[in-house]
């Protein structure tokens, strides 16, 4: 009974460390006469290890603690012991969301305003909108590094491929890190013909996958390795575990995909309205919290008994993906308890953005199935998730998937935007278990160096001129000194493709493109009514009216390009993609074009030397 | 028979550096991360662009003049200039701190070999 109370004792110590250095933001990172980081010690005695897990796509109430049916033991007793938030948000799309989850930093201003596959052009005459991460932002592994930390990454990247903007070079000691939006799960292939590899990399190195592979446990096994190869060091570590599930393709081992055969099969809104019933008992939401239904979610009664045993299929795959992922999280708790390190370390889980609905109703019908085959997937039934199996779980689970929330990923909506976040771990205990604070994607780093003792940098770092840190430092809300990250005049803004939203207070400006949104701004209490259902634009005019001008100066101060005329997401990655293809063929032809004076060249002179001699 | 391989061995090549010399003309960004280098902006960006594009072309040229013109003295820039390059490679690995590119090295070796073989074995015009 002595180790909890002294961790507890411990925690408290680093917590107070957290909340003096979040008085000290602002303060410049020490630098030597070259301009290099000078190593920063934290007060603390002893610095907590960090484990950051970041799933993919996972919708609002996916995990056990939030509402799910799927059970996640590992992260139940994760969000058991430490603070569950109800109200985070972050982007809703990936790259984006990485990039201020690493930096602490908008996304328009990190050089991430959107995934590079979805950029127009028109915006990428802009310099932040190449997609790829800023030299002038800096992440949260650089700024743990130069304190002395190991740091290791494995899993999804998608900040850049080039040299220069790999994992190895930002701030990460060890790295296995996959490039692309995503990729399979049981092997190297590209699941979008936009790819023509998966592209991953190992220490800055490409790197070729081995023949067992399966991403979840890939990525653990992984990242105990990298563990093992630094304790002796003596030194803490940050571990950002960045897992491909459930990213499409939806693939899982058999064994987990059986638990949940037959859980579905009463359809998507029985399980939306089941899933509202389980958060709204746990106080995730509002017991009274109305729904709206999305147009985009299908009849499941007029859904013959074969349409209806497949859809239930793909959602089971996706839940035994999940609950294969937690799987192998408890297989790197338990290894940390068996090392010795677990009592010393802080876990930080959520999503990148919410649940994904790209895939279609019908995977099967035609010609939907045709892009899964020409890469050479199968759609069957019998082999639904397995190798060579291409699933996802389409619009309507995906609206079941961000219960109660409306809307889902690539949308400003709470179901694409607002996500779990849960703050775990024996180094901090929080005085509640649920907080229903409004947190912000950027707060996730300013966090983390609180959590350590790591200063923020200023204007520079190692000598350069650098983007400050917006986030705040949600440790005062995991010590009960505070129960608010943001006051009522701090207001939040993002922009995705033209998608707006501006949060301040319990309030929500937001607009949704089409084709599933209308264009239209509204304005909702996200507290009171998270399923954004009761658009109070025209009841509260002032306050509709100073958050737009809140949203414009966002646009502004944040340098955000405005989308070329006609604009749409899905259009956009074909046409970059045939536009890559294009440049190709425009190679291909002009060396046929240099190369023909060469062969006029070689027939002329070969027919000179055969004419017969005078 | 032989001469025809050899040929066939120098055609290849040349036709490939061409063909990368024009990739580092209208996609710079795809063939420089085959290369390992970061595009950069500005005058660095420029240089790469220029230099590469000048390297390869003009080597992949030289290549298909000597097929053409059969004159030996056609073999020696691509000669020197895939030899040096690999020279340089090796420099950078000793004192530089740079990767051993072995797989590069290698073919710059093989292709500068073949093109001394060629010098020396296929006919040439007075």
């Amino acid at each position: 009974m002595m180790r909890p109370a002294i961790h507890r004792i411990f925690g408290m110590g680093i917590l107070c460390a957290g909340i003096i250095a979040a008085g000290l933001l602002g303060s410049s990172s020490p630098v030597d006469a070259q301009g290099a980081p000078l190593r920063q010690v934290s007060a603390n005695p002893v610095r907590p290890n960090i484990v950051f897990i970041l799933a993919d796509d996972l919708g609002y109430s996916d995990l056990a603690p939030y509402g799910s049916e799927i059970s996640t033991p590992n992260l139940s007793v994760l969000a058991d012991q430490g603070l569950v938030f109800t109200n985070y948000h972050t982007g809703p799309n990936c790259a984006p969301s990485r990039a201020m989850l690493l930096t602490g930093v908008d996304s328009h201003l990190a050089g991430v305003p959107n995934i590079p596959e979805m950029i127009a052009p028109e915006q990428r005459a802009h310099p932040n909108y190449q997609g790829v991460l800023g030299d002038d932002v800096v992440t949260v592994a650089t700024l743990l590094e130069d304190a002395g930390y190991n740091t290791y990454m494995a899993g999804k990247w998608h900040l850049g491929m080039e040299p220069n903007k790999l994992p190895s070079r930002r701030g990460f000691k060890r790295t296995v890190a996959m490039m692309d939006s995503g990729a399979d799960n049981w092997e190297q292939r590209p699941y979008l013909p936009i790819y023509d590899q998966a592209n991953w990399f190992a220490d800055g190195e490409r790197y070729t996958l081995p023949d067992d592979f399966y991403s979840s446990r890939f990525l653990v096994d992984s990242m105990i390795d990298f563990i093992d190869s630094g304790s002796s060091e003596g030194e803490p570590f940050f571990a950002y575990l960045p897992f491909m599930a459930v990213h499409t393709p939806v693939q899982a081992p058999q064994e987990f995909i059986d638990r949940y055969m037959g859980v579905y099969d009463t359809g998507w809104d029985d399980l939306r309205e089941q899933r509202l019933e389980r958060a709204a008992a746990i106080g995730i939401v509002p017991a009274d919290t109305p729904m709206v239904r999305m147009e985009t979610t299908d009849d499941w009664d007029t859904l013959s008994d074969e349409e209806r045993r497949y859809q239930a299929k793909r959602m089971a795959v996706y839940a035994g993906m999940i609950e294969a992922m937690d799987f192998h999280i408890g297989r790197l708790i338990d290894h940390l308890k068996q090392t010795g390190q677990y009592a010393n370390t802080i876990f930080i889980v959520t999503s990148d953005n919410g649940s994904e609905a790209s895939g279609p109703t019908d995977p099967r019908g035609f010609p939907k199935r045709l892009g899964p085959a020409n890469l050479g997937y199968n759609l069957d039934y019998e082999t639904l998730g397995l190798k060579g199996s291409f699933s996802t779980i389409g619009p309507s689970f995906a609206s079941a998937s961000a219960s109660p929330l409306a809307y889902y990923k690539f949308y400003a909506g709470e179901g694409g935007m607002r996500v779990p976040l849960i703050i775990a771990g024996e180094p901090v205990d929080p005085k509640q278990r649920l907080t229903n604070a409004f947190a912000w994607a950027t707060d996730v780093t300013p966090t983390i160096l609180s959590l350590t003792g790591v200063s923020q940098p200023a204007e520079r770092y190692a000598g350069r001129p650098v983007q400050p840190i917006t986030g705040r430092n949600l440790t005062p809300l995991i010590s009960g000194v505070s129960d608010r990250a943001y006051g009522p005049d701090d207001w939040i803004g993002y922009e995705l493709t033209d998608h707006g939203v501006l949060f301040q207070a319990d309030y929500k400006l937001v607009v949704n493109q089409p084709p599933v949104g209308d264009g239209q701004w509204r304005l909702f209490n996200i507290v009171k009514d998270p399923g954004e259902t009761k658009d109070l634009a025209a009841s509260e005019p002032q306050r509709f009216q100073r958050m737009l001008g809140h949203y414009e100066q966002y646009r502004r101060d944040n340098k955000v390009a405005p989308v070329p005329e006609g604009y749409s997401q899905m259009r956009q990655i074909v046409l970059n993609a045939l536009l890559q293809s294009r440049k190709n063929v425009i190679a291909f032809l002009l060396t046929l074009l240099v190369l023909v004076p060469f062969y006029v060249a070689y027939k002329s002179t070969r027919a000179t030397r055969t004419l017969p001699s005078d | 028979m032989i001469n025809r391989i050899i040929k066939v061995l120098v055609l290849l090549p040349a036709v490939l550096f061409v063909f990368t010399g024009v990739r580092w003309l209208v996609t710079p960004g795809d063939v420089a991360a085959t290369l390992g280098l970061d595009l950069g902006e500005g005058l660095g960006r420029s240089s790469l662009i220029g230099d590469m594009s000048g390297f390869f072309l003009t080597v992949g040229s030289c290549m298909l003049i000597a097929l053409i013109t059969q004159r030996r003295t056609w073999y020696y820039p691509p000669i020197m200039l895939l030899g040096i390059t690999a020279l340089g490679r090796t420099i950078a690995w000793l004192i530089h701190d740079a990767a051993l590119a072995v797989p590069q090295i290698m073919v710059e070796l093989v292709v500068a070999g073949i093109l001394l073989a060629a010098s020396r074995r296929l006919p040439q015009e007075r």
